[in-house]
């Protein structure tokens, strides 16, 4: 098991004790005046346990790539630009065929191969095809040091890997590669 | 104003028991985990526009504790049907 | 304020609707998780944006604005993670593209013969 060290720790803990400010509402009870102590330290201890066990899984050493400005502002350009465009126009596609008469004819599991290596951008990337209504990341294998997913299209439109990837992929590897290369 | 989130909360609700016809009848586990997954996501629409319709947060929790049930549950099935849990 | 809530729970009812229309016609798991997925990006997030504009502007509780992108952000993430979990498992217990076109099912057929002997068996 991977050891957990202290920076990891820390961004986990400060991660999760975001999280229960909010939830509980204590942001807003600070400028109202209601703010408790005792939310705050039972807080701090969930957030300490639980940071304790998952710090470990969480929060990797590629991580710190993004404290640079232009991987920062990668990020921000890919989640608030790039993505949701591309969610609208999947999701547009997939309503008009969802109530268009007759069945998909050719949906299918295809297999893509990705440049990508580091684990973060594989992972986000799996997460943007599978958020992305109209194709679905089944698995992601290694074959000699390069890295494959199998998709499933809800409309195959070519056999080949190469085409189906720059249908599949767009413009979305090309961003997470900005930022996690 | 309030009457529109209650019209589109009921209409969450009718899609919801829509979706029972899938639940039922669905061939595999795997397409009954689906729409189980989707009625789930469609009652928590519904508990959110309630919340807005009667102003109480209290609503609120109800639907994120919701969410993340469902979401434990639907990994957990998915696990056991490929055999790894 | 009122003209942009309605515009985006409008938005929200129809990809939920599309959605549900999809999960009821499709004709088979992987394509019912496409629409599955449809109902939980689109149509939950023209619902929370529409409350998010009315809580803010009209109740004006931040406490409740915070919870609904706190919710938002939280579907966002999980349900790739559950529809992943669900193909694979469906996959797994046999279930297939109902067109024949699976890469996936050749791959395993030319390296290992055994284990797709024992998936026949099983299914």
């Amino acid at each position: 098991m991977k050891k957990l060290s202290f920076p990891a720790f820390l961004f986990t803990f400060l991660l999760l004790l975001l999280f229960w400010m909010l939830l509980t509402g204590q942001i807003a009870d600070i400028f109202r005046g209601g703010f408790s102590w005792q939310i705050l330290a039972a807080g701090i201890l969930v957030c300490g346990a639980a940071a304790l066990f998952c710090g470990r899984f969480f929060a990797h050493e590629e991580l710190r790539l993004l404290l640079q400005p232009k991987r920062l502002g990668a990020l921000l350009v890919y989640c608030l630009a790039v993505f949701p465009w591309e969610l609208i126009r999947f999701n547009v596609d997939m309503a008009v065929r969802a109530f268009s008469p007759g069945l998909p004819k050719k949906s299918g599991i295809v297999k893509i191969p990705t440049a990508l290596t580091s684990e973060y951008a594989l992972s986000m990337l799996a997460n943007s095809i599978t958020l992305t209504p109209g194709t679905l990341t089944v698995d992601i294998v290694t074959e000699d040091g390069k890295n494959y997913f199998y998709i499933h299209w809800i409309d195959v439109a070519s056999d080949d890997p190469e085409e189906a990837a720059q249908a599949i992929k767009g413009r979305l590897e090309k961003w997470i590669g900005r930022i996690w290369s | 104003m309030s009457d529109i989130f209650l019209f589109a909360a009921i209409c969450f609700i009718v899609m919801a028991l829509a979706l029972l016809f899938r639940l039922i009848k669905g061939p595999t586990a795997a397409d009954r985990a689906v729409a189980a997954d989707s009625i789930e996501i469609l009652a928590d629409l519904a508990l959110i526009l309630f919340a807005l319709y009667s102003g109480r947060s209290i609503y609120l929790d109800i639907a994120l504790v919701t969410a993340l049930l469902g979401f434990v549950g639907s990994v957990i099935i998915g696990r056991y049907l490929e055999g790894k849990l | 304020m009122n003209i942009a809530v309605s515009i985006f729970l409008a938005a929200g009812l129809v990809f939920a609707l599309a959605g549900t229309v999809g999960l009821l016609r499709m004709p088979d798991v992987f394509c019912r998780l496409q629409s599955s997925t449809n109902l939980a990006t689109l149509g939950v997030l023209g619902v929370i944006v529409a409350a998010v504009i009315y809580t803010a502007f009209g109740l004006r509780d931040w406490a409740m604005t915070v919870k609904l992108i706190v919710l938002g952000l939280f579907y966002l993430i999980t349900n790739p993670i559950a529809s992943h979990a669900l193909a694979k498992g469906a996959y797994a217990r046999g279930a297939r593209p109902f067109t024949g076109i699976d890469h996936l099912q050749d791959d395993l057929i030319s390296e290992e013969p055994s284990e797709n002997e024992e998936e026949s068996h099983a299914g």
